[in-house]
């Protein structure tokens, strides 16, 4: 076993609601290796993209964590602000899920690339961030990267977009990209260009990746290990062969069962709200 | 771009047109006689007719209609052989109180309107923003609930009301400013400026408080903006996420705002102006319409809707320069 990059432990999430605090995370862990990916699969609502905002430390207003999340040796819950700023987009990055708009209308891709860079890297010149985000969307595969950097995000289709949102973290060689739901947004064609993006990016650099979908034919592309979250908790975690090959929880089942297939009767969906439910 | 330009500039006109035709029919053919007003009281038959005549009331609709668009743009003349007058264009026909060119009179006035205009604009710019700011990066906190309730009462106060208050208190109570009296800017800028200090901030407190809401509710709407959580994701301080992801988005709607709100102030503070005895567009139209002067209401009336159309269109080539998504002509 390699050295690890992220251990949490008993990580929860909680928002005060009229009853006490709703807890959406409820003590969860999560070990990921070095260069390793990790897929945390689950329902809307499961908590899973909690837990992601909870590493980056972006949890909204109100939100409150405990736990420990221990980031290649340091502690992220006991930095302050500051400390955690140096950290966000240059050590960790994040993808998000609809990059139409997680993208600002008012500013050139470029201009969106270059400043997480020269936000990180003291004493840069426009001129070598502008080089950078060039240099980072051609390894993304954007055709015509020195012009293309100049454009603005509408200008982009879809998944264009998201290969920029994945430049943007590129830009600074994390050790850790999530990537929150990075394909639900965009065309079916155009995911499976984007997950190999991702496995491409991920085998260059070395780069950890966690990657969060309610869609386990996206995560079984992606990832070595997976865990199955719902309403906050852990269901199971295990390597990908395995989980997919043999799961032992019933919800898991439920889940890989949903998956719709090519042989599947017409007209037949299966969900989750079945037996596991209760 | 150029195209842009002419399409707007086309819509532009024909709205213009229709403000034209719309006024001259309220005006001219709706209302009383002119002529009867025109030669006042122990008027006989034919006087009437005589300035029926000069006027050109005898004739159609259209082409009275015609001759005062013509006039508007090459000028027209009144009367004929010895009687007749020359009125350039743009020529707007002559007070029927005073005899004077309507034309002239929007000139003289026009400067003392844009004083109160553009006073009370920087005025409410800057307290309903910083306000609406401050609102937004305290929300739900002291400083936020004490705003909305100053913006509640700022809102909810009549001009006029605010107007006579202010005067009470600040002039004969407590005598800090001048009773309001005309100082030209050259002869005394101190007296100036205490001179249009109250209609600026009579006017400035509504608008302020309009802004202030405005600003407030889009500040805090693009603080949720997914873009905002990518800039915080990529490490950026709390100075750039707001300098260049939150305020250039939460600003822009204002542009269109204010620019609306300035043209249609320019073309004359009707209560303001009378309140403070200020002899600009606003009281030339109020003193124009109590005694139902013609050509001055039409003239003042044709002038606020240019002002609206222009400032439209200002602001429209504004948006352009501000939004990317909306400038033409860019590639895809």
């Amino acid at each position: 076993m390699s050295e690890a990059l992220l251990r949490v432990r008993g990580l929860t999430v909680a928002f005060p609601t009229a009853s006490g605090p709703g807890e959406v995370v409820k003590a969860l862990d999560l070990d990921l290796d070095r260069g390793g990916s990790l897929g945390i699969v689950g329902e809307s609502g499961s908590g899973k993209s909690m837990t992601s905002l909870a590493i980056m430390g972006l949890l909204p207003k109100g939100a409150t964590r405990s736990g420990s999340i221990e980031f290649a040796g340091t502690e992220l819950t006991a930095l302050r602000e500051r400390a955690m700023r140096a950290v966000r987009g240059d050590r960790i990055a994040m993808v998000f899920q609809d990059p139409l708009s997680s993208l600002n209308p008012y500013y050139t891709v470029g201009t969106q690339i270059a400043e997480a860079y020269q936000a990180h890297r003291r004493g840069v010149t426009r001129r070598q961030a502008r080089r950078v985000a060039i240099a980072a969307m051609e390894r993304v595969h954007i055709e015509d990267a020195a012009r293309r950097v100049d454009h603005y995000p509408h200008q982009f289709s879809g998944g264009m977009r998201q290969r920029v949102m994945i430049a943007m973290t590129l830009s600074m060689e994390p050790e850790l990209i999530i990537a929150d739901e990075p394909t639900t947004a965009l065309d079916v064609t155009v995911q499976a260009q984007i997950l190999d993006l991702l496995a491409e990016i991920r085998a260059d650099t070395g780069a950890g990746l966690i990657l969060i979908t309610h869609d386990l034919a996206v995560v079984s592309e992606v990832a070595d290990r997976i865990v199955v979250m719902r309403d906050g908790d852990l269901v199971e975690s295990g390597t990908a062969e395995r989980i997919f090959t043999d799961p032992r929880e019933p919800y898991t089942r439920m889940l890989l069962e949903a998956v719709p297939r090519i042989d599947d009767e017409i007209g037949l969906l299966r969900t989750t709200a079945g037996e596991a439910e209760s | 771009m150029i195209r842009f330009l002419l399409n707007r500039v086309a819509g532009m006109v024909v709205v213009l047109f229709l403000v034209c035709l719309f006024t001259f029919v309220i005006f001219f053919v709706l209302s009383p006689d002119p002529a009867v007003q025109v030669c006042g009281k122990n008027c006989t038959t034919e006087a009437i007719d005589q300035i029926r005549a000069n006027l050109g009331l005898d004739r159609p609709f259209w082409t009275q209609f015609w001759t005062f668009l013509s006039g508007l743009f090459a000028g027209r003349t009144y009367g004929t052989g010895a009687n007749a007058v020359e009125c350039a264009a743009p020529c707007l026909g002559y007070s029927f109180q005073s005899s004077q060119p309507v034309t002239d009179m929007i000139v003289q006035r026009l400067p003392v309107s844009a004083t109160v205009a553009i006073g009370a604009a920087v005025l409410w710019l800057l307290a309903g923003v910083t306000a609406g700011l401050v609102s937004a990066v305290r929300e739900g906190r002291f400083a936020d609930r004490f705003i909305a309730g100053l913006t509640l009462t700022g809102m909810s106060i009549p001009n006029y009301v605010l107007a006579l208050a202010l005067q009470f208190l600040l002039v004969v109570t407590l005598r800090w400013l001048p009773f309001p009296h005309a100082v030209p800017f050259g002869e005394d800028p101190v007296q100036w400026f205490m001179n249009f200090l109250m209609p600026w901030i009579v006017l400035a407190i509504g608008a302020a408080a309009v802004y202030t809401r405005l600003t407030r509710a889009n500040v805090i709407e693009t603080l949720q903006e997914n873009y905002v959580r990518t800039a915080r994701a990529k490490g950026l301080g709390p100075g750039l996420v707001w300098r260049r992801h939150a305020l250039r988005p939460a600003l822009t709607p204002i542009v269109t705002i204010f620019g609306m709100d300035f043209a249609s102030l320019l073309g004359g503070a009707l209560i303001t102006e009378t309140v403070f005895g200020l002899n600009g567009i606003g009281k030339l139209a109020a003193d124009s319409i109590t005694k139902n002067d013609q050509p001055v209401i039409m003239g003042v009336t044709l002038l606020a809707a240019f002002l609206v159309v222009v400032g439209n269109m200002v602001v429209d080539l504004l948006y352009t320069a501000i939004d990317p998504r909306v400038r033409v002509g860019s590639a895809t």
